[in-house]
C-alpha cells in the first residue's frame, strides 16, 4: 500500500501568525495520498486551505505561515525534513505547479522562451541549443502554434489560453512525476477551459504523471478526478473515489456543495445554497468546523467529529453521517416520485 | 519608436515657446523704470529726463508683446542677449557654466541610484525587521531635510570642523594651472579635463571640492529612490510570478535578483530619470551654499540682479533639458518594460 503511493500527506498543519501573535489554523491535520499516475481533486470553497495545502507540499508557504506539523512523504522521503537545497531540486523537477492566473503567474519582463529555458537549464544538464529544442518540443506538445515565434514573445503578447498553455509547457518541461494544478482554468473562458483540461488530461496520460487538481468546480471534478478530497475550513471532511462522493456523499457539506450545482436532469425552482460563509480562520468553531452552517447540528458537534471509514476509499468526518445518508435517500425518493 | 521620438521633438519648440511666454509675462510685471535699472551700471545716469530717454531708447515702454517679439526675433538670430552677471553673451555663459553642473550631476547620480536601489532592496527583504526600520528612519530623515539645511551642516562638519571638503570648485593653486594656456579644456568638466590632461593632482583637488555637494545631494535624494525601490520591491515580492519562480526550484537569490528586482525597477527607472533631470536643473541651492560655479548658482545670481536676458536664456535652457530628459525617460521605458509600446 505504501509503495504504491507517490505522495502521502499525513496530518499536515499550516498555521499563520497574524500581527497580534494569534495562531490561525489554515490547514489543520490534513491527510491524503496520491498514487502514481492518479488524479486527485482537492475540493472546497475559497479559503478552505486547499491552496495553502498545495503550497505546503512544495514548502512554499509564505513567510507569515508556518508548517507546524505533519509529514509530506514523496517518493519515500519526507519533504518537510529535507534541506532547502534538496527541496529546490524537487521543485519544478519532480513536482511542478501551475496556477490560477496565467497572466500574473508568468513574469512580464521575460520572454516565454527565457522562462521555459530557465526551468530546463536548471534541472537538466543540457546545452543551450538542446534545451531550446526541448522548449520548442514542449510548446508543440501543449498545442501552441508557431512555437519558434512564441518563444521570443512576452507573456502579454499571448492570449489567456495560450499563456496557460505556455505555463503548462514550462511546468512539464522537466517531466515531473506530480503536477499540482491550482484552479488552472478558473480565469479562462469556458471553451478554453475545456481545451486546457483536455490538454492536461492528455499530457497526464502521455507522461504518466500524477495530478492534484485544486478546484471549487465540481463539474471539473466529475470530469477529471479519480479520487476526491473535500476540504472545509482547513480540514478534510470527506474523501472517496469519484462515484462515492457524487453518489453517496455523507458529509452535510459535500451534500450542500453538490446541491448547489445547476443540473439539467432534476427540476428545481431555485438552486440550493449553503447558508452563511466560511468562517475566518480566527473564528473557526471548536469541534466540527461546519457546525454553524449545518442543518444536522446537535450538541454533539462541539466534539471533534470522528473518522468513519465506509469503504477502502471512502471516509467521512461527521457525527451524523447516518442521518445525512437517510436524508439523501428521502430526497431521492421525492425526486423519483415527481 | 523613431516616429514617436520625432513627434515628441516636434512639440519641443512649442513647449519652449510656452515657457518663454510665461517667463516674459512675469518680467512684464516690473515697471519700465525697474527694468531700466538692470541696464545701467552707473547710477549717475538714472537722473532726470535721462531716464525717459533711456526707456524709449531701449523700447521698455512699448507694449509687452512688442518687446516679446523683439526678444524672440533676436533668439531666432541666435542672440539670447548680453548677460550682465556673467559678463558675456548669455549663450556662451550658459555653455561655459553648464559642464560644472553636469559634472556635479554625474557624480551625484551614481551613488544616489546605486545606493538607493541596493538599500531599497535590502530594506524590502528585511521587511518590518530592524534593518528595515533603521533604513526607513535614515531615509525619512534625509527626505525631510531641506538641502540648504543639510548642505550647511555638511559645510559645518566637513569643512569648518574637519577641513575635508572645501567649498568652491578648485583650490587657488589648481585654478591658476587650469586657467593657464597649457591646460586644455575639452569637456568643460574639471575632473574629466584634469584626467585628459594627465593631471591627477588637479583631478583629486576638483573631486575633493565636489565631495561636499555630492554628499549633500546623495543623502537628500537617495531617500526618494530608496523608498520607491522598497515599496515597489515589497509589492513585486507578493506577485504570482515570484511564486512561479520559486515553484520552478530557483534559488532565492535568483528569484530576487532576476525575477523580482527587474520588475521592481520599472517604477524606479522613472523616478531616477526625473532625479537626473531635476539635478541638472535644480542644483541652485547646493551650488550656492558650496560657492560653486555652475548653472544653478549663475541663475540664482541672475535672478537676484534682475538680469533678465540671463533669466530668459537660462529658463529656456532648463526647459530644453527638462523636455529632453523626460523624453529620454519615456523612451527608456520601452527598453525596460516590454509591455510598453511607444506609438
Amino acid at each position: 500500500m505504501l509503495q504504491k503511493n507517490l505522495l502521502e500527506v499525513r496530518d499536515l498543519r499550516v498555521y499563520f501568525y497574524s500581527d497580534e501573535k494569534r495562531e490561525l489554523k489554515a490547514v489543520d491535520g490534513v491527510s491524503f495520498s496520491v498514487g502514481k499516475g492518479e488524479t486527485l481533486a482537492l475540493v472546497g470553497e475559497s479559503g478552505c486551505g486547499k491552496s495553502v495545502t498545495s503550497m505546503a507540499i512544495l514548502r512554499l508557504v509564505d513567510s507569515k505561515g508556518k508548517i507546524t506539523g505533519g509529514e509530506v512523504i514523496f517518493d519515500g522521503q519526507n519533504l518537510l525534513l529535507l534541506p532547502e537545497s534538496r527541496m529546490r531540486e524537487i521543485r519544478g523537477k519532480d513536482i511542478a505547479m501551475i496556477f490560477q492566473e496565467p497572466a500574473s503567474a508568468l513574469n512580464p519582463v521575460y520572454t516565454i522562451g527565457e522562462q521555459i529555458l530557465e526551468a530546463i537549464m536548471l534541472h537538466q544538464k543540457l546545452s543551450p541549443s538542446r534545451a531550446k529544442e526541448v522548449a520548442l518540443e514542449m510548446l508543440r506538445l501543449v498545442g501552441i502554434p508557431e512555437p519558434e515565434k512564441r518563444l521570443n514573445e512576452y507573456p502579454h503578447e499571448l492570449s489567456g489560453g495560450m499563456k496557460q498553455r505556455a505555463m503548462i509547457a514550462m511546468a512539464l518541461s522537466c517531466r515531473p512525476q506530480l503536477l499540482i494544478a491550482d484552479e488552472p482554468t478558473t480565469s479562462l473562458d469556458v471553451t478554453i477551459q475545456a481545451q486546457i483540461l483536455e490538454l492536461i488530461r492528455e499530457l497526464q496520460k502521455k507522461l504518466g504523471m500524477a495530478l492534484i487538481l485544486i478546484t471549487h468546480d465540481l463539474g471539473i471534478v466529475a470530469d477529471m478526478a479519480e479520487r476526491v478530497v473535500v476540504m472545509y475550513a482547513g480540514k478534510v471532511v470527506e474523501e472517496g473515489n469519484r462515484f462515492e462522493i457524487f453518489k453517496n456523499p455523507f458529509h452535510p457539506y459535500t451534500v450542500g456543495l453538490l446541491r448547489s450545482i445547476p443540473r439539467l436532469d432534476v427540476e428545481r425552482k431555485k438552486l440550493d445554497t449553503i447558508p452563511g460563509v466560511v468562517p475566518e480562520p480566527s473564528s473557526f468553531p471548536v469541534g466540527c468546523r461546519f457546525r454553524g452552517r449545518c442543518n444536522f447540528e446537535t450538541g454533539e458537534c462541539v466534539q471533534e467529529p470522528p473518522r468513519t471509514s465506509l469503504s477502502n476509499t471512502h471516509a467521512v468526518y461527521c457525527h451524523h453521517w447516518e442521518k445525512v445518508r437517510d436524508s439523501n435517500a428521502e430526497v431521492l425518493k421525492e425526486c423519483r416520485a415527481q | 519608436m523613431v516616429f514617436y521620438i520625432l513627434r515628441r521633438l516636434l512639440f519641443l519648440p512649442l513647449a519652449l515657446f510656452g515657457v518663454s511666454l510665461l517667463v516674459f509675462t512675469m518680467i512684464g510685471f516690473l515697471s519700465p523704470y525697474q527694468r531700466l535699472a538692470t541696464f545701467i551700471n552707473n547710477p549717475e545716469r538714472l537722473k532726470g529726463e535721462n531716464v525717459d530717454k533711456l526707456i524709449s531708447q531701449y523700447g521698455l515702454d512699448d507694449p509687452i508683446f512688442i518687446q516679446y517679439l523683439r526678444w524672440l526675433k533676436n533668439v531666432f538670430r541666435g542672440n539670447l542677449g548680453w548677460s550682465y552677471v556673467g559678463k558675456g553673451p548669455v549663450f556662451e555663459v550658459i555653455l561655459e557654466r553648464f559642464p560644472y553642473t553636469l559634472e556635479l550631476t554625474i557624480f551625484s547620480v551614481i551613488p544616489i541610484i546605486f545606493l538607493g536601489i541596493s538599500l531599497g532592496v535590502i530594506s524590502a527583504l528585511h521587511h518590518n525587521r530592524v534593518v528595515d526600520h533603521a533604513l526607513r528612519i535614515f531615509a525619512v530623515v534625509g527626505w525631510s531635510f531641506p538641502d540648504f539645511v543639510f548642505g550647511l551642516m555638511v559645510l559645518m562638519v566637513f569643512y569648518s570642523a574637519l577641513g575635508w571638503f572645501p567649498p568652491g570648485n578648485l583650490s587657488i593653486w589648481a585654478e591658476t594651472v587650469v586657467k593657464s594656456p597649457v591646460f586644455r579644456h575639452i569637456t568643460g568638466m574639471l575632473t574629466f579635463d584634469a584626467l585628459l590632461n594627465g593631471r591627477l593632482d588637479i583631478f583629486w583637488d576638483a573631486l575633493r571640492h565636489l565631495l561636499g555637494p555630492i554628499f549633500t545631494l546623495t543623502y537628500v535624494e537617495l531617500a526618494f529612490i530608496l523608498r520607491i525601490t522598497r515599496s515597489s520591491m515589497l509589492e513585486v515580492l507578493q506577485r504570482d510570478y515570484v511564486r512561479t519562480a520559486r515553484a520552478k526550484g530557483l534559488s532565492e537569490k535568483v528569484v530576487i535578483n532576476k525575477h523580482a528586482r527587474r520588475n521592481a525597477l520599472i517604477p524606479v527607472a522613472t523616478v531616477s530619470g526625473q532625479t537626473v533631470v531635476g539635478l541638472l536643473a535644480g542644483t541652485v541651492i547646493v551650488e550656492t551654499i558650496f560657492n560653486r560655479t555652475g548653472l544653478g548658482s549663475f541663475m540664482a545670481l541672475a535672478a537676484q540682479q534682475l538680469d533678465y536676458a540671463s533669466i530668459m536664456g537660462g529658463t529656456l535652457f532648463f526647459g530644453l533639458i527638462l523636455i529632453l530628459g523626460n523624453l529620454c525617460v519615456d523612451v527608456s521605458y520601452a527598453f525596460i518594460d516590454p509591455r510598453v509600446r511607444l506609438e
